[in-house]
């Protein structure tokens, strides 16, 4: 009896733990019409006047805005959809429009942080689009929560024969982001899985 | 490194009883500066602790830094390019508040305590790296840098790490600080490694980090807090407002809160982070919530949070003034 029951719970675990896991590449391609929108709305919106969004609550109803002038950056966090949210992003001169839409489009993604990242080859200064996804299925109790990092480069990447993102045609070094290495998932756009959504 | 049992029981109190709440004030021994002033940095914290009279000016740094050679590579430092490393020193100059810890780096008390010779003495800074530089070596104040073989190699090498990738100088100083101060945090972390700069080897706990300023910049410090317990301060606004008539005002926070990267329930309750207070203010209608503007990683951010967040993840206030006797 009690080696059956125990049975039933590795039975249980197993089917819990593999439900967890998610293939990115097949999620990305599922979305990618919605994710690649964002990533050129927020590009687009964030070359006008830097900024970034983070949810800062698993039901994605809490938004922290993040405006940055060239002297001080404005951290806000607001209950999506109230009125001094539109006030302030109106008051720091950023395109409403573009910014509820990115708004809507995280929460319907679960897409806890969009913000711009710097990096650098040689002397030279680029920058990406790093997109935190943090779906359902990874939000087990008692579990270090886990996301899914999308970045989008501007220009195609090199890789190696794993499909690992490389610094360089030469592919002699793995580059990190945040910390973090990155798989293809086609010539701009990478992924990781990491417990850090920044 | 072979660890003997009374060496470890040592290290072991004296880490408890460094890791225990304190309130000290301690200033250094006077050390002459010279004291001549007249430009103004680009950008100024309002609590600037020397508003009137730093000891040295930028412009006098700028002058150092322009009448004196550089050869074009260092036998010291092989990783370094000298046209970088000039670029990197003048840039620190013109816009201090850029300063930039590197992405995942540990090196968020050397580059809080760097405000400090940026905005007062930005010669002896300059003069101190370029010394680095050209022999390997150098003194500040009563405290003489003879940096570790790997330090040398690894410096300039430090990749992925934001705009610290391009920036030399920024990296020598927190490697050559990181190298030449340690305490029970760097216990079995003593040697530098590729990679160290993200580990303990390069982590500055509060003891330490108040040291650094009295002994090594002069300046007097009072501090209050702890690596493992809060302070008990009743009114934490009238503290710090107090704090911030007074001097350089730092505070060591628990960054897991305020510069939160997860989701997760159960957060370390430990302080991880330095920051630079700069104003603190009441929010109208909200008695319970205050605008606090910081300096951390290269900029001055406005945040609202509630006192009780605040008082939450500080667990020290480092208040430093410059010594009468240099002013």
């Amino acid at each position: 009896m009690l080696s059956t029951s125990r049975y039933v719970f590795f039975m249980c675990a197993a089917l819990l733990t593999s439900c967890t896991s998610l293939n990115i590449t097949n999620y990305y391609h599922k979305h990618n019409f919605t994710l690649d929108g964002m990533a050129r709305v927020y590009q687009k919106a964030w070359h006008n006047r830097h900024f970034s969004i983070e949810f800062t609550d698993r039901s994605f109803d809490q938004v922290s805005l993040e405006f940055d002038t060239d002297t001080l950056s404005y951290i806000y966090e607001f209950t999506v959809g109230e009125p001094r949210m539109q006030d302030s992003i109106l008051k720091y001169g950023y395109d409403t429009a573009a910014i509820n839409n990115l708004i809507f489009n995280m929460k319907s993604m679960e897409c806890t942080w969009i913000n711009d990242l710097d990096y650098y080859t040689d002397t030279t200064r680029h920058s990406l689009v790093y997109i935190s996804l943090w779906p359902k299925t990874f939000n087990l109790p008692f579990v270090n929560k886990k996301y899914y990092i999308l970045t989008y480069f501007s220009q195609p990447q090199y890789f190696d024969a794993d499909g690992n993102l490389m610094t360089g045609r030469r592919l002699r070094r793995i580059r990190k982001i945040n910390g973090e290495t990155f798989k293809k998932i086609n010539d701009k756009v990478c992924y990781t899985i990491t417990e850090q959504f920044r | 490194m072979p660890f003997n049992r009374t060496e470890t029981l040592a290290s072991l109190c004296i880490a408890l009883g460094l890791m225990l709440p304190i309130q000290a004030t301690a200033t250094p021994s006077p050390s002459s500066h010279s004291a001549s002033a007249t430009n103004e940095p680009v950008f100024k914290l309002t609590c600037n602790p020397t508003p009137e009279s730093p000891t040295s000016t930028i412009q006098q740094a700028l002058d150092y830094l322009n009448s004196t050679p550089l050869p074009d590579t260092s036998a010291w430092w092989p990783n370094i390019r000298s046209n970088l490393f000039l670029e990197n020193l003048k840039a620190n100059l013109l816009t201090p508040y850029r300063l930039y810890q590197g992405t995942n780096t540990n090196f968020c008390g050397y580059a809080a305590l760097t405000w400090l010779p940026l905005h007062d003495d930005p010669l002896t800074y300059v003069r101190f790296l370029m010394t680095l530089y050209t022999d390997g070596n150098a003194t500040w104040g009563p405290i003489h840098f003879n940096p570790s073989p790997e330090i040398y190699n690894a410096a300039g090498t430090l990749r992925f790490k934001g705009i610290l990738d391009i920036r030399p100088a920024d990296q020598l100083w927190f490697l050559v600080l990181a190298d030449h101060f340690k305490s029970y945090l760097n216990l079995f972390f003593r040697h530098f490694h590729p990679g160290s700069e993200d580990t303990f080897w390069a982590a500055v706990n509060y003891g330490k980090f108040n040291r650094i300023i009295r002994d090594m910049l002069g300046y007097h410090v009072e501090a209050t807090g702890s690596d493992l317990l809060r302070p008990h301060i009743p009114d934490l606004f009238t503290r710090l407002n107090e704090c911030l008539q007074t001097g350089l005002t730092y505070l060591y926070v628990n960054n897991t809160y305020l510069h939160k990267k997860d989701h997760n329930k159960f957060k370390g309750r430990f302080p991880t982070h330095f920051i630079i207070l700069d104003q603190i203010r009441h929010i109208p209608d909200q008695p319970d919530k205050v605008d606090i503007i910081y300096w951390d990683y290269g900029g001055r951010t406005l945040r609202q949070v509630s006192l009780r967040f605040l008082k939450k993840i500080t667990f020290g206030i480092t208040v430093c003034t410059k010594l009468k006797s240099t002013l």
